[in-house]
């Protein structure tokens, strides 16, 4: 699990004296994971980043009527005006900590306003770090057996793009149909990517010899090279390359990006305004509320092989497959209900239209039954947090998933 | 390659954990000549800045619509809306249809014929004939 | 069952299109609530079973019934073999009612048959060698039949050649080829279900 350093970053995002703002959060949330806990950034390449940042953009001119049309995102003052805003701020029961002018910059996505003192990259960094934060530990600590792909798969569901997008559409979040000073702070504003325009697959990631398409990619170089979700990430860039990143942002996002975005700014900004406590229970509220069935994740290719390794590894007796019952064999839909068996024990079963079918779905019960252990009274490391919490018992960790 | 992930998107329980009002814009239109507005101005002078208070995360607008009959337009947040003619009403009677549009979800009225829907799967299974208390013959 | 028994007794007059008068559709309102008082009275009275647990020998006592479900078993039940050791789960069901031996169980689907492990390093030497040499004579399963072993096993120990390969990719194209429409997409359906076997739908 990735090391979070809260405390550092809050304290860039909060002044707005900080002057490294976007691109150091840039630079951590393109970079790659790393695992001490030292400052990913060199502090050279953070000297010549300022230096090369333009300032020209850094103060928004005052308020006026012909004013508002030459900014690319609204004022600041606008935010206590608007209805929308104020409504959206009421729908989610946002702690009144959080006040509206942060809400509306969680609305402004970098391609609509690059100048990352008026956008949502810093908040939304913050926000996705803390997203994935949680609900890992969520995962890990419920289901410790998941194999890693799961995880992965689960994480998408929990907090992925799709999902987070889903969410502002729940939320009544509109999107503005171009971004501008003059529009309403309430709505989402963001350069849509023109239509027609072709998504190309991420290209300059951290991994080695990523042109070659066809090799294989293992599960565990995904840890070290991939996000959160499995998806190839885009590696840690030098300066040069910083300029193209902003001129891709100028063509534009999809509503779906835009509006995943704005999810976790909301959630970085409720994390710096309200704290600690306030971010946790509106993760609980808003995202590990929703309902997925943790089952229907897992894909087996061959699953009696995979039960006969597990079987093999944890020291059991080979599993063997039984009819527990069937009915008229030679008739023309059968039906046999087939139990896997290590010893005297059950490990699982399925019903199946053959002898194979039945055998194969009572391997996949029985894998999922191994898979989905859930120990009692699950507490997750984050609940150390609270103030009087009791002593930390260490959760159960697993062997980890079959190997074949 | 033993298991491979499925990906899905987690679906909404609104109600469980967070709730989230569907109604997130509620137009008033009046006119200020015509007498089937009569209680719409009435309502809109004395009952609407209490409800406002009482519903921050709803949006309101109020604007004049002269020579037609006073509407309530309620925008949902699953895109649809709904109007209620208010013409010749009480203000009492106006507050009741404004209760009416906040509490609805949007959705076309439908017959419910079970009371209880839910995503979680029965705790004792769907039943099957090859479980159970099996009598063999 | 209930119904089938409760349905003469209903009188004639139950039957609505027979009755225009209001006042004996009030009748009927009030012997419809009755009928179904007693249907749910009656779906209450479960005779008692030895799945219920031991209340024959104690009946004045309090107790759980435990009636089990007559549905296949939920995933999230991880069954007690999969449980780590310092689960307390593991002791409650050991501590309950097992009545499982040896005899009980059901029949296995096909016979399991003891590894061997007799061939040695020559042997093996000497399949690779036959393999090589005469591929079309010397198959997978004639392998298997004359060094009595499974032809996953033959498989795992040597690979056909490339030009064994080709020949019966050739073949297996000439036999595809003759195949219609509804054939090849039988087999293809076929496959599809196959993998949704792994996806548990």
């Amino acid at each position: 699990m990735k090391r979070l350093q809260l405390q550092r970053w809050s304290s860039s995002v909060l002044s707005a004296q900080a002057r490294t703002g976007g691109r150091l959060q840039h630079r951590l949330y393109n970079g790659i994971r790393h695992q001490s806990t030292a400052s990913p950034a060199a502090p050279t390449a953070n000297d010549q980043l300022i230096e090369e940042e333009p300032l020209a953009p850094s103060i928004h001119p005052p308020n006026s009527r012909q004013s508002k049309y030459q900014l690319p995102s609204p004022p600041v003052e606008a935010a206590r005006e608007s209805a929308k805003l104020a409504a959206l701020h009421a729908r989610l029961y946002l702690p009144s900590r959080l006040p509206l002018e942060t809400l509306a910059r969680s609305l402004v996505d970098a391609s609509a306003d690059p100048n990352p003192k008026f956008n949502n990259e810093s908040l939304a960094t913050l926000g996705h770090d803390l997203l994935t934060h949680y609900t890992s530990e969520y995962l890990i600590c419920t289901y410790p057996r998941l194999p890693l792909t799961v995880i992965f798969a689960a994480m998408y569901a929990y907090v992925g793009p799709k999902t987070l997008a889903a969410m502002a559409r729940e939320w009544g979040v509109e999107s503005a149909a171009a971004p501008g000073g003059e529009v309403d702070p309430g709505y989402l504003q963001f350069k849509r990517i023109p239509p027609g325009a072709d998504l190309k697959p991420v290209t300059g990631t951290a991994r080695p010899h990523e042109d070659q398409a066809h090799w294989r990619k293992s599960i565990t170089s995904s840890v070290v090279y991939d996000n959160e979700f499995g998806d190839p990430v885009k590696g840690p860039k030098n300066p040069s390359e910083q300029s193209k990143q902003d001129a891709q942002n100028i063509k534009g996002v999809t509503a779906e990006q835009a509006n995943a975005t704005f999810v976790r700014a909301v959630m970085g900004a409720i994390y710096l305004h309200a704290g600690r406590p306030a971010a946790k229970r509106f993760f609980e509220q808003h995202f590990l509320s929703r309902h997925l069935n943790i089952s229907d994740l897992f894909n087996f290719s061959q699953p009696a092989r995979d039960l006969s390794r597990l079987c093999a590894r944890e020291n059991f007796e080979q599993p063997v497959a039984r009819i527990i019952s069937e009915t008229g064999r030679k008739s023309r839909h059968p039906v046999f209900v087939v139990g896997i068996y290590s010893g005297q024990d059950k490990l699982g079963e399925g019903a199946g239209a053959s002898l194979l079918e039945a055998r194969s779905r009572a391997a996949v019960a029985a894998l999922k039954g191994w898979y989905l252990y859930s120990p009692l009274n699950v507490r997750v490391p984050s609940s150390m947090e609270e103030e009087g919490a009791a002593p930390w018992k260490p959760v159960h960790v697993d062997l980890g998933e079959v190997i074949v | 390659m033993p298991v491979q992930g499925i990906r899905t998107v987690t679906a909404a329980r609104n109600g469980v954990g967070a709730f989230i009002l569907q109604c997130k814009r509620l137009d008033f239109h009046y006119c200020d000549w015509a007498g089937s507005s009569r209680g719409m101005v009435a309502y809109l002078k004395h009952h609407l800045p209490a409800f406002a208070k009482a519903n921050p995360q709803i949006e309101i607008r109020v604007s004049p619509r002269p020579h037609k009959h006073p509407v309530i337009k309620g925008h949902y947040i699953n895109g649809r809306e709904k109007a209620v003619c208010v013409r010749n009403l009480e203000p009492e009677q106006i507050v009741q249809k404004t209760n009416l549009l906040k509490q609805a979800s949007g959705e076309k009225l439908k017959r419910t014929k079970k009371p209880v829907t839910s995503l979680n799967e029965s705790v004792r299974g769907i039943w099957s004939p090859y479980h159970g208390g099996l009598k063999s013959v | 069952m209930a119904n089938c028994l409760t349905a003469p007794r209903r009188p004639l007059l139950a039957l609505p299109f027979l009755l225009p008068s209001p006042y004996e559709c009030v009748a009927l309102g009030l012997r419809r609530n009755q009928s179904s008082y007693r249907r749910t009275k009656q779906r209450l009275r479960v005779k008692p079973d030895a799945s219920f647990g031991s209340s024959l020998s104690h009946p004045q006592e309090d107790h759980i019934i435990y009636n089990p479900p007559s549905s296949a078993p939920s995933v999230y039940h991880t069954p007690a073999k999969f449980l780590p050791s310092d689960d307390i789960r593991r002791n409650l069901r050991a501590a309950s009612v097992n009545g499982n031996n040896a005899e009980s169980l059901p029949p296995a689907v096909r016979a399991t048959t003891e590894k061997k492990y007799h061939l040695n390093p020559s042997d093996i030497r000497e399949i690779r060698r036959l393999r090589a040499t005469d591929p079309m004579t010397w198959s997978r399963l004639k392998l298997a039949k004359r060094f009595d072993c499974s032809p996953t096993f033959i498989a795992l120990v040597c690979e056909a050649s490339p030009q064994k390969k080709e020949i019966q990719k050739r073949v297996l194209e000439a036999v595809q080829s003759r195949w219609g429409s509804k054939r090849r997409m039988a087999r293809e359906d076929r496959q599809l279900r196959k993998e949704a076997w792994g996806r548990d739908q």
